[in-house]
């Protein structure tokens, strides 16, 4: 169990949980960023568990496939893999997120060959109609590929139940997110991050039970934090949040693909393929989606009047193309708007650096 | 247009085509000499590619005052488009061209300048870079009036193509071509066919007017012919000793990538096959003493293909095949020109770059069988992660499973900073050494 502070309940561990749910019976899918319909796996009693890099792993046996130009999430995924960090999973669940992890799947099909089955999934860069109607017909595809697996054949009536206990929790994240600011940041975005492996029930009955237990209000004393509002892919290492208590500094906001930008609202279709596509795509704006720059921007700047945040940090993984093309048309709307940014590079085996502290604070002390 | 308001536009493009059209012939009576003692003289075609390209950015610079304007990617289901009559920029092939000119240090560091990072593709730097201080070796490119974006080479064209969207505020169209890790699904092939249909109503409004039905299936005719002729100029690199190299097909490829559909295209191409084997017949051979023949793989080297050239051909060593040049063929079987829709959702989901790995590997191993190769060098390109992604593992499959030497040559298609020319030349020498030439 990961225990924190008084508010938040302990937290059971990702191992713990894998191991609880095989030992029911149910099988574990090892899922890759960013976007997967969680209530299909669920209706076939397959737990997905994400797999971000993860941090601080022996990264060298990725380099055996993957250039040095390659993030370290996809190359500390692989190197995780091939040193059986990933034995327990029954399935492995690639979402076409980037070019990055279109290649990571093709080799793992093709010359790889890992035990587990290797499910691509290809994720449609739009919002049109089409665009839903395409990706309804993926899962489809995808529902065929998990009956062959698990010789399961859930119902439209269970895979509804399923969608609805996911929407459910979609809104207890929803919750969370209202009442931050009751929770010390970094027990805050361990609750969220555990969204990445926890069963959609238990999620939302530790979310339900931390927010019963938060006070009203803030949970930090004087003097008032710096608010600021984080953008990037994941918030590795966690100690940036250590540093930013330190600092003074309240992430009020996120935009983060694991986080914030998966706040997925509930579908509408009674058709639970429709409804998964509906619900994927009609969450915040995400690079990795192909939203517009504009559309990108005024969400960021909504949050960031809604949160009173006074700057934006754009914490982005190395070498990751997607958030790298956007970030100058952002910066420059943003400073239009008169909100200031910094952008900071990370790599996820790197403990928080003092170079990283150093332009933080400046940034702060800038912004306070 | 009025007579008098089209002058402006006339005028001007009736005398540069006047003189780029004296300056070929200029150099097509100057009998072709080879830069190096160890290459055969360049392709007498050679004069007449540089003239269409010369015209096509000649015409482009006064696009705006008399046509629509489109910017493309280069696996874009062009023909469209074409039958709209919109003048069509390619912005790849106008950063590779910055790359032969040895202009793109200087141009992206005007995007680096404005905050995009070293590490986005090069070709997408250079093309911002231009954009945002209209720095180009070809004078001044055109305005888009709209843009076309297709994921069947990469994503990175997306991400580019919403900053161009954002710059130029104008519709950006995007056909997205679910990548193919084995089969192609059904529902991929629908989903890209709707889109096609779809862009269809958005493309005419911006052209003013309506898609020809016939017009379109000309094109896409005309396409497919210059596709079959291109793949057979590259079959003809079988011949021992091969009539032409890759680096000869990386010059002459630009009229397959940016002027399909178009009647001259396919006049070019067939006045190029001609002349190959015309050179087959004489038995010339691209490198003047062929000892080894090799594979390329991935993008060309844009600003030192000259001294790769040169330098392999000291060497005996002639590259003879590419997956990159044949990508640009290899779909013409797929191309129907009484269903240029349906068939045209096939075609663009199919390039090599929007397939798995495997299927890759597959295509070097057949090409290194039926072009007889003796090695493959694949560059690692620091800029497309989609092209480079996978080589580690083919290159050991090439060399453990089919006893093929294959190196791994560390560069970006693009940008020199990330060329090494010492480490280059270093690499090579030793890997031709080992093929025992």
């Amino acid at each position: 169990m990961n225990t924190s502070a008084d508010s938040v309940p302990p937290l059971p561990h990702r191992i713990e949980t894998i191991r609880a749910h095989q030992a029911r019976g149910g099988r574990v899918a090892a899922v890759l960023p960013i976007h997967h319909p969680r209530a299909l796996f669920r209706a076939f009693d397959i737990l997905p568990v994400e797999v971000w890099g993860p941090p601080q792993v022996d990264a060298t046996r990725g380099g055996a496939h993957l250039q040095p130009y390659v993030c370290s999430i996809v190359r500390n995924a692989l190197a995780y893999l091939l040193s059986g960090g990933l034995d327990l999973a029954d399935l492995i669940v690639v979402p076409h997120t980037c070019d990055s992890l279109q290649g990571f799947a093709s080799i793992l099909i093709d010359f790889i060959h890992p035990a587990p089955p290797v499910l691509p999934i290809y994720l449609p860069r739009g919002r049109r109609a089409s665009d839903v109607a395409f990706l309804a017909e993926e899962f489809k595809s995808l529902y065929r590929q998990l009956a062959e697996i698990t010789h399961r054949a859930p119902s439209d009536v269970e895979l509804m139940e399923c969608l609805h206990r996911e929407e459910e929790a979609d809104a207890r994240l929803a919750d969370l997110y209202r009442r931050r600011a009751a929770l010390p940041q970094k027990d805050f975005y361990r609750l969220v991050r555990s969204r990445e492996y926890l069963p959609a029930e238990k999620f939302s009955e530790i979310v339900g039970a931390a927010l019963r237990a938060a006070p009203n209000g803030r949970s930090q004393g004087a003097p008032l934090p710096t608010p600021i509002l984080l953008s990037g892919i994941v918030p590795e290492p966690m100690a940036v949040f250590d540093a930013l208590d330190r600092m003074n500094a309240a992430v009020v906001a996120d935009d983060f693909a694991c986080c914030g930008r998966r706040l997925y609202p509930p579908g509408k279709s009674d058709d639970p393929f429709t409804r998964m596509a509906e619900r994927l795509l009609t969450a915040p704006p995400d690079s990795t989606r192909d939203d517009a720059i504009e559309d990108r921007l005024q969400h960021l700047i909504r949050l960031t009047k809604e949160s009173n945040a006074k700057g934006i940090v754009f914490y982005d993984v190395k070498f990751c193309e997607p958030e790298f093309f956007y970030l100058p048309a952002l910066r420059k709307g943003l400073q239009a708007a008169g909100i200031p940014s910094v952008t900071i590079e990370i790599d996820l085996n790197d403990s928080l650096s003092q170079q990283v502290s150093t332009r933080l604070e400046a940034f702060v002390e800038m912004i306070a | 247009m009025s007579l008098v308001d089209s002058l402006p536009y006339q005028v001007p493009l009736t005398f540069g085509r006047a003189a780029l059209r004296v300056n070929r012939w200029r150099a097509e009576r100057a009998a072709p000499r080879s830069k190096s003692e160890h290459l055969a003289p360049p392709l007498k075609i050679s004069p007449r590619t540089k003239e269409l390209i010369a015209r096509h950015y000649l015409e482009g610079r006064y696009a705006n005052r008399h046509r629509k304007v489109a910017w493309v990617t280069s696996g874009a289901p062009v023909e469209l488009l074409k039958a709209l009559d919109f003048y069509v920029l390619y912005p790849e092939n106008h950063a590779a061209l910055c790359g032969t000119a040895r202009a793109v240090e200087e141009i992206a560091t005007e995007a680096e300048h404005a905050g995009y990072s070293r590490d986005v593709c090069s070709y997408a730097r250079t093309d911002i870079g231009a954009m945002l201080s209209g720095k180009t070796p070809v004078g001044r490119l055109p305005k888009p009036d709209l843009l076309l974006a297709c994921t069947n080479i990469c994503q990175t064209v997306l991400f580019w193509y919403r900053v161009l969207a954002h710059h130029f505020r104008v519709p950006l169209i995007v056909i997205d071509t679910p990548f193919i890790y084995t089969e192609a699904t059904e529902h991929a092939v629908k989903f890209v066919q709707r889109q096609l249909e779809d862009a269809i109503p958005l493309a005419e409004r911006v052209a003013g007017k309506r898609l020809d039905e016939r017009r379109l299936k000309e094109t896409t005719r005309l396409s497919k012919q210059a596709s079959e002729l291109w793949l057979e100029i590259m079959a003809r690199g079988k011949q021992r000793p091969a009539p032409i190299s890759v680096f000869d097909q990386f010059i002459q490829m630009a009229p397959i990538v940016e002027m399909r559909g178009d009647a001259f295209t396919v006049d070019f191409y067939a006045a190029m096959l001609k002349e190959v084997d015309e050179r087959i017949a004489r038995g010339i051979g691209a490198v003047k003493d062929e000892k080894k023949r090799l594979l390329w793989d991935n993008l060309p080297i844009w600003y030192r293909l000259r001294y790769l050239g040169e330098f392999l051909a000291a060497r005996g060593v002639a590259i003879v095949a590419s997956t990159y040049t044949n990508a640009w063929g290899e779909l013409a079987p797929f191309i129907d020109p009484e269903r240029p829709l349906a068939s045209g959702a096939r075609t663009y989901l199919h390039p090599i770059l929007n397939r798995g790995t495997g299927y890759k590997l597959a295509t070097m191993q057949r090409m290194v069988a039926e072009f007889q190769l003796d090695g493959a060098i694949l560059h690692s390109d620091r800029s497309c992660k989609p092209y480079s992604i996978g080589q580690i593992d083919q290159r050991d499959r090439l060399l453990r499973e089919h006893n093929v030497p294959a190196l791994l040559l560390e560069a970006d298609h693009n940008d020199p900073r990330a060329f090494s020319e010492e480490q280059v030349a270093n690499r090579l020498e030793a890997f031709v050494e080992m093929l025992g030439v």
